[in-house]
């Protein structure tokens, strides 16, 4: 589906302070999850009670800016009560839409709450006309949050052959596996983000300190080790340094984080109904400031203006202040 | 505030000098009381914290003698102040210069930045520390917060204290010399 009406801004809150800075900065949209295991973002102390919910749903309303309701995990088998609960409570609480990747879930939507919209989240891994028409025709789905795996070429192919919009990923952490098929973590740590929520656990991370500077473990493997005084990083597997022979090097992913300010003109002239900023772990801080910063860039290439300054602006806030286009410019194809 | 976390944010010399005549020992029922009125007027923020509010943090300012052992149990909360000999068992060890820690707690700085260049440092359960860090983030605390304040005077404690600390911190890193020879 092509889109000629402005381009929404989806922007991310873990907490009801950062949905606040979120709708404050300019989002047109802001995605967020119950504090539970229904989210893909189960992390101890962060997400909504169903009464933070509606309040935030009321504040961002009275802004004019939409709720999105993130209930991405795959339900568990023979225990689909609190998928469905989740779902229940998002609908009653007046969620925009839900974003969802499990069959029962996106089944109980669509027969239970036929009015709340549906979108599909990047856990499905749907990147085909195919898999896309079979949701849309199935569930009603009427938006797909695009995997990262895609050139802007292909999401210019794909938006002409499907009925629903797509939304694409531009700022934050990138995860290099196919999202929803990704078992790092579950066999490290026997909890996956796909089933529990948690991809890396924090109950499973330990720093240690010994003489030679702090060594970053996951359920007892070291996923990278810093010299004293070096910055560290979260032990998230696919970004860890490993040893191969006497060569260490970061074998997944180098720890970068993907920004594709500057191809804001062109995802909208591939179609791209609304771009999603990642980041529901971390603080007002960096939400205001991205969200500022994209808002203004957002406003630029619909009037049709260069909006190439991000890149700088932003870079202090990315992993590592290193940044990509990822797979949006496949420039090695 | 924009604050290089390599920048050393220790109290001066001089300061740290005319401290160890107080151990900080009336601070611990003091902030006891303060922690169990907020989770009275605002038990949300507590909450937040799961189960781990039953967890003990020891927090220890590196540049002052003392060191503060908190269970954030909303209304049954408790602080206890020691000497840096007398730390008990503990889940999480949270240590870093004053003004930084409190910089976290008012959420004037980001503590993931600062424990990723290392300008705090934290052992013992990552989970108890990550909830800590969540709940401390959208409680959007501010010292009249703490102090049980309202209305003008809360406003006033605010701009104050808040500002101070900001000062502080800008004289402690050279910061504040910094901006001024820019400008
Ligand atoms: S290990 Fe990496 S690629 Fe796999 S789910 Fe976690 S962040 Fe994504």
């Amino acid at each position: 589906m092509t889109t000629s009406s402005r381009m929404e801004l989806v922007c991310p809150a873990g907490t009801p302070s950062a949905l606040r800075a979120a709708v404050q900065a300019g989002a047109d949209s802001v995605y967020c999850g119950f504090r539970d295991e229904t989210n893909a973002r189960n992390f101890p102390g962060l997400n909504f009670s169903p009464q933070e919910l509606a309040e935030g749903v009321r504040f961002a309303h009275a802004h004019g800016s939409k709720v999105l309701v993130a209930i991405n995990t795959f339900a568990r088998a023979g225990d689909t009560d609190p998928w469905r609960r989740a779902a229940d409570t998002a609908a009653s609480c007046g969620a925009n839409a839900v974003i969802a990747a499990d069959i029962a879930v996106l089944d109980h939507m669509a027969t239970q709450h036929p009015d709340t919209r549906l979108h599909l989240s990047v856990q499905a891994a749907a990147a085909t006309p195919e898999s896309i028409g079979f949701y849309a025709d199935a569930f009603n789905v009427r938006r797909v949050v695009l995997p990262r795996v895609l050139s802007v070429q292909e999401i210019a192919a794909l938006n002409r052959a499907i009925t629903v919009e797509t939304e694409a990923f531009v700022f934050g952490g990138l995860c290099v596996m196919i999202e929803g098929r990704c078992y790092l973590s579950s066999y490290a740590a026997g909890r996956s983000p796909n089933l529990n929520g948690v991809c890396s656990p924090p109950e499973m991370v330990s720093y240690d300190e010994d003489r030679d500077g702090t060594a970053a473990r996951l359920a007892g493997f070291t996923i990278d080790r810093y010299a004293p005084g070096e910055p560290a990083g979260y032990p998230t597997l696919c970004k860890g340094r490993f040893k191969a022979g006497d060569k260490a090097g970061y074998l997944f992913e180098d720890p970068v984080s993907l920004n594709a300010g500057s191809m804001i003109v062109a995802f909208r002239a591939a179609g791209v109904t609304a771009l999603k900023i990642e980041g529901r772990q971390r603080g007002k801080g960096y939400v205001t400031e991205v969200v500022r910063a994209f808002r203004k860039a957002v406003d630029a290439a619909e009037q049709g203006e260069d909006a190439t300054e991000i890149d700088s602006i932003l870079a202090s806030l990315s992993e590592g202040g290193r940044q990509t286009t990822g797979a949006y410019r496949k420039i090695w194809r | 505030m924009v604050l290089d976390p390599n920048k050393d944010a220790s109290l001066p010399e001089p300061i740290r000098r005319f401290l160890p005549a107080f151990s900080g020992r009336p601070l611990g029922p003091l902030l006891t009381q303060a922690m169990r009125s907020l989770a009275q007027r605002r038990p949300e923020a507590f909450e937040r914290l799961g189960e781990f509010c039953k967890a003990h943090f020891l927090i220890d300012p590196t540049d002052l003698p003392f060191i503060f052992h908190v269970v954030p149990d909303g209304r049954a909360a408790l602080v206890h102040t020691t000497g840096k000999n007398g730390a008990l068992p503990s889940d999480v060890v949270i240590r870093g210069p004053i003004l930084l820690l409190l910089g976290i707690l008012d959420g004037s700085l980001d503590g993931d930045a600062l424990f990723f260049h290392r300008a705090i440092s934290v052992s013992g359960r990552t989970e108890a520390v990550v909830a800590l860090r969540n709940a401390i983030e959208d409680a959007e605390l501010r010292p009249s917060d703490l102090l049980g304040l309202g209305g003008n005077v809360a406003r006033f404690a605010d701009s104050g204290i808040l500002g101070g600390l900001s000062l502080a911190r800008q004289i402690v890193t050279g910061t504040h010399r910094r901006e001024r020879t820019d400008s």
